[in-house]
């Protein structure tokens, strides 16, 4: 008998979801309105799910990138950025002194780079987003494992030779699957040897494609390409111990100081960042991300609800008549509330999947433009469906809730007056 | 159980507090009606017919007194016990038809049926037999908007019939129907009452009160004259 009871009380429940679906189809505009403002709030938060776990991935990534044990020494405040000031303060004497005298170095590496160089190899013209001018062990000093061929060596720094390390991008559009070590590659008209290949990377560090590169001797970026040899722009300095990197910071700090003649008020004419500054700052970044969209997001959903809840109290008196009739015939109160609530949750849910493809095809193409780094995954799927049921059910109560309380011969007298 | 009437009311009694004043719109009925009796109740607008006619199906309370219903009392019942109740027991028609717009004759019909136990499969067919008694069998997935009063209504007495009730309640049938529709309709009640069931009618129209073999006016909250 019991068992019947529930079988019987779980019909009638599928009956009346049912029910539910007949009513979407019947007022379309109400439908699509609720659709449309559902699928905008879920838009938003689809972004930012994306682009606050894609900030998160970025950060992970270049903390793995830039090394535990590295710090990144980069001429001129860029904390401050004082207007006119020298950036260009970082010598070839500061990079020896520091690898000498400074406890703990392990690598120091200088490097100067120029962006958007034409290359050419046999009858392949292409542009390299980034050419490097390294000292020797550019492989080791990066963490960055060749898939082919050697390192820079010292001698091909002291000799300014004209050898490369390609990376991943030039060497599969100049050469395709061939090896490119031993090929001839033409920079900007000069002629250089491959010796070895980067191997592919696939993180793009803050604009541009990491692996669209090639790396030469420092010294020969200087001289063929008409640089000041005394400076560069970055130093790259790894030190054996990563457990205590604040400390060892400060000590290169001191001596950089010292080195550049700073006095004790002035500031320092350069600056220093280990991976724990990045994340900082990654972070700093992405908390004001999640504030923008997140109110961005929290508005679009309010304003998806209560267009809902309004739409819903219309929607329940002009329907006065039919929630009297079914009443009339047997429909508990708790029918006709499961009816409208259902009515509503069904329709965020479809607004989530409207709003899942508008926010993903939104993420992608900020993605491409580089505007915003997101990252995919099933979180967001469920989090959208999650928020549009909570949508449906917090706004679409009170107008359901209404529905349910109706008295039938109210209800049923509605149309004769 | 034959010694039960299916209705009695025992010195009923109903009334409204408007403001300050108890406003008495029924002042003790009392009536006893059997089992496949077919009833025309009547009385000016303002009488309490309609409001007896509530209370018979199980849509309102009475303040005082007693509603018995297949010999059971329901005169106190919960609202989801009078939802159920009326469910297997009560078939309503009224004088607006009260389709509902958005689905086919054909789910109208069984509509009833969904907040009962009965198997959907069972309900279709039941619904497709119904319509077919109120020969609108090839109408069965017009909406309402596509069809005349009187087919409207007829698919109204089809609904009324799916859960296979006792009682039939029609509020003023006719009330919207030309006199040729009015006769098909009242007949196809006069074929509902010869299944067996008891059908009570309201209404001011002479020639539909006609059609019963028992009428009740109610006058004053009273009734003032049965047979």
């Amino acid at each position: 008998m019991g068992s019947w009871q529930a079988t019987a009380d779980v019909r009638i429940l599928w009956r009346v979801l049912g029910t539910s679906l007949a009513g979407l189809t019947a007022y379309k505009l109400r439908s699509l309105f609720v659709i449309c403002a559902t699928a905008l709030g879920i838009a938003a938060l689809t972004v930012i799910v994306a682009a606050v776990d894609g900030a998160q991935r970025k950060a992970v990534e270049i903390t793995e990138m830039f090394g535990p044990d590295a710090a990144f020494v980069l001429g001129g405040d860029i904390f401050t950025h004082a207007v006119g000031q020298r950036v260009m303060t970082l010598s070839w004497e500061d990079a020896r002194t520091i690898e000498r005298s400074l406890p703990g170095v392990s690598l120091v590496v200088p490097m100067r780079s120029r962006q958007n160089v034409k290359a050419k190899a046999g009858n392949e013209n292409i542009d390299v987003g980034t050419v490097v001018g390294s000292t020797s062990n550019y492989a080791k000093a990066w963490d960055w494992p060749l898939s082919e061929g050697r390192d820079l060596s010292v001698e091909d720094v002291e000799n300014s030779a004209k050898v490369a390390l390609i990376g991943d991008d030039p060497s599969r559009l100049l050469f395709g699957q061939a090896s490119p070590v031993g090929q001839v590659i033409f920079v900007q008209n000069i002629p250089f040897q491959i010796i070895g290949r980067l191997a592919y990377r696939g993180v793009s560090g803050g604009g541009g494609n990491i692996d669209d590169r090639i790396v030469i001797p420092l010294s020969t970026l200087t001289q063929r390409f008409n640089l000041d040899r005394k400076y560069f722009r970055a130093l790259r300095v790894r030190f054996h111990d990563a457990a205590d990197m604040p400390a060892n910071a400060a000590h290169l700090r001191s001596l950089l100081r010292h080195l550049h003649h700073l006095g004790p008020n002035e500031a320092d004419d350069f600056s220093i960042l280990t991976a724990d500054e990045i994340l900082k700052f990654m972070s700093m970044l992405k908390g004001s991300l999640v504030a923008f969209l997140g109110v961005t997001a929290a508005a679009a959903i309010l304003v998806g609800g209560f267009v809902l809840a309004n739409l819903f109290y219309l929607s329940v008196s002009e329907r006065t008549h039919e929630i009297g009739l079914r009443r009339a015939y047997g429909a508990t109160s708790l029918h006709i509330l499961l009816q409208f609530l259902a009515e509503a949750v069904a329709l965020t849910l479809i607004g989530a999947l409207v709003g899942l493809v508008l926010g993903l095809a939104l993420g992608q193409t900020l993605a491409r433009l580089n505007i915003l780094e997101i990252k995919l995954s099933w979180k967001i799927f469920t989090l959208a469906l999650t928020s549009a049921v909570a949508i449906g059910v917090v706004f679409g109560l009170r107008p359901a809730r209404r529905a349910a309380r109706l008295d039938p011969i109210q209800a049923l007298r509605g149309s004769d007056e | 159980m034959a010694a039960e009437p299916l209705v009695r009311l025992i010195d009923v009694t109903r009334s409204y507090r408007l403001g300050e004043v108890d406003y008495q719109v029924l002042k003790g009925v009392s009536l006893a009606i059997e089992g496949g009796e077919f009833v025309a109740l009547q009385g000016p607008s303002g009488s309490g017919k309609s409001t007896l006619l509530h209370i018979l199906g199980l849509l309102d309370q009475p303040t005082s007194g007693r509603y018995e219903l297949e010999g059971r009392d329901v005169s106190h019942l919960s609202d989801d016990e009078q939802s159920g109740l009326r469910n297997r027991t009560i078939g309503f028609v009224f004088q607006s038809f009260y389709l509902v717009p958005y689905i086919t004759a054909l789910d109208n019909v069984l509509l009833p049926g969904l907040y009962s136990p009965t198997p959907t499969g069972r309900l279709k067919e039941r619904a497709q037999e119904l319509l077919a008694q109120v020969g609108l069998s090839d109408r069965a997935t017009f909406k309402p908007s596509q069809l005349s009063g009187g087919q409207q209504q007829r698919v109204a007495l089809a609904r009324s019939l799916i859960n296979d009730p006792r009682l039939v309640l029609a509020d003023e049938p006719t009330g919207q129907l030309d006199s040729t529709t009015s006769t098909e309709i009242m007949n196809l009640l006069k074929a509902i009452n010869a299944q067996g069931r008891t059908v009570i009618v309201v209404t001011h129209d002479e020639a539909t009160a006609a059609y019963a073999r028992r009428r009740i006016l109610v006058s004053d909250g009273l009734v003032a004259s049965d047979g």
